[in-house]
């Protein structure tokens, strides 16, 4: 009897879980890379237990959807900085493993390494780190990931697509991990920017527009469950009433 | 309500973005000061539903799962060592370096500090000082008849003394230089000190390979770009407003559910 209130807060909590996932692109409105996510709301059908009765259909969110278009490229001047035009990603080495990543804000450590912010080596081509000589001039880099020092090949960094892109991780620090049932493949046809960085793909005025899209039909669902409830504390005192 | 939690990290990212911004636009005419760029990513995952796990006995798996993010983090507050713009001063102890390298200082400490501010002067001894009056390494010292002095791309030093003809050298300037400049520590003053991640330095004369040359009578700007910070501020402040309507949203919807009969 109670089924308006659980339809109405399974309701209320897929809205909690929009909410936090907006928050969270909003808060990333900055992130290099980031890409936007939404959640994917289905409905759940229980039967109930009486054939005739009509079916109730549950609010259920199934999975976090994520938007992979290029975030906008803001060029920067800064030789260390690349990004990935087309389907790509760079490849770091870190200590669970490679991880994928589409922030190409780079950095060289002490002994000339190319690294990412958090000192994970950068992947080159066949899966060894990337070396760069210090006495040399900063590297410049090819359209198809090149490296070159004052005119001298110095390797060529690696850029891999997947076959199912939603399979992919997220691990927090702009890294991604790939399942062992979608490996990396060759990414031939992505380009190499360099002295630019790709942007978050988030856009603000749809987002601010999910927030308030997300805080009305919190407030209706809510109001449906009140009215439920008058219902049935109705019904105790008509129904309940001696005659 | 993690909703609030979220939004809290992104206000107080986009707080250091607005700081950082601040600190480029003070020092935009500061001599060879080099911008900086807070660099953010994306906090933990937290999963809900895992993708890839099996949704049914016949094999049928979870497609995108469900990761709920928790915010974002700074990662980095990067220097971005692009060369500054060379104004001319006419000034002859001012010297910029066009390309990389580092002047050396040494200061009261013993210590050497590295800097890309070339407005130099000399002391009541004829020494090639910095504005703070810190020495300059190689130390230089200028004969009190000298006339005039010439600083040449690659560093030497050469005066003309009062009655003789031609110059004499009286010292050669050298540059260091680091494989992570970004990683050298800021201390102020146009300073900087060489850490773990900047590596040791790689002392050479100027013009030599790897290394940029001397410019006497100019100084190096500093390479802020004044268009692109104001910009970044605006871009900032919309952003800490957005977080705050997350934190407003999760408010309201904190009070709705509150009023639920009960």
């Amino acid at each position: 009897m109670d089924t308006a209130i659980y339809v109405g807060l399974s309701r209320q909590l897929t809205l909690q879980r929009a909410l936090e996932i907006s928050a969270n692109n909003l808060a990333n409105v900055d992130t290099a890379g980031f890409k936007v996510e939404t959640l994917v709301i289905n409905t759940d059908v229980l039967d109930t237990p009486d054939p005739s009765a009509p079916t109730v259909d549950y609010v259920l969110d199934v999975g976090v959807g994520r938007s992979f278009a290029p975030g906008p490229l803001t060029m920067t001047g800064n030789p260390f900085d690349l990004a990935v035009e087309g389907d790509g990603f760079f490849v770091v080495n870190t200590a669970n493993g490679p991880m994928y990543t589409r922030d190409g804000q780079f950095t060289v450590g002490v002994d000339g390494t190319l690294l990412d912010k958090n000192g994970n080596a950068v992947q080159g081509a066949g899966g060894a780190p990337l070396q760069l000589d210090n006495k040399k001039s900063p590297p410049s880099v090819g359209r198809d990931g090149t490296i070159t020092q004052d005119g001298v090949a110095v390797g060529k960094i690696s850029v891999v697509r997947f076959a199912n892109r939603s399979g992919l991780s997220k691990q927090g620090s702009n890294l991604y991990s790939a399942d062992p049932s979608n490996p990396p493949l060759p990414a031939n046809d992505s380009l190499v920017r360099q002295g630019a960085v790709e942007g978050s793909n988030v856009t603000p005025v749809t987002e601010i527009t999910n927030l308030i899209t997300i805080s009305r039909a919190y407030e209706r669902i809510t109001q449906i469950m009140n009215a439920a409830s008058d219902l049935s504390l109705q019904a105790v005192n008509t129904l309940g009433k001696v005659v | 309500m993690r909703a609030l939690d979220i939004a809290a990290t992104g206000m107080a990212a986009q707080q250091l973005n607005v700081e950082t911004v601040s600190n480029n636009i003070a020092n935009m005419n500061t001599v060879g000061y080099k911008k900086q760029r807070p660099e953010f990513e994306d906090l933990l995952y937290q999963n809900i539903e895992r993708m890839g796990a099996q949704s049914s006995d016949t094999g049928t798996v979870v497609p995108t799962g469900i990761q709920l993010g928790s915010g974002v983090k700074t990662a980095a507050v990067a220097r971005i060592t692009t060369q500054g713009t060379l104004t001319q001063t006419g000034n002859k102890y001012d010297m910029a370096i066009d390309g990389r390298g580092y002047f050396q200082v040494q200061l009261p400490t013993g210590e050497t500090a590295y800097t890309r501010a070339g407005n130099f002067a000399v002391n009541q001894t004829g020494q090639l000082v910095t504005t703070d009056g810190y020495s300059v390494l190689p130390q230089i010292t200028i004969p009190q008849n000298a006339t005039d002095v010439s600083i040449s791309a690659s560093g030497q030093v050469q005066v003309t003394l009062a009655g003789q003809a031609g110059t004499t050298q009286v010292g050669q300037l050298q540059l260091a230089n680091f494989f992570n400049e970004a990683g050298l520590e800021a201390i102020g003053s146009n300073l900087f000190l060489q850490s773990g991640a900047s590596g040791q330095p790689n002392v050479a004369s100027p013009a030599s390979t790897g290394f940029g040359q001397l410019k006497q009578n100019f100084v190096e700007s500093s390479n802020v770009d004044a268009v692109g910070e104001v910009t970044s501020l605006i871009v900032a402040q919309r952003a800490y407003e957005m977080n705050s309507k997350v934190v407003t949203t999760a408010d309201q919807m904190l009070s709705t559910a509150s009023q639920l009969k009960t």
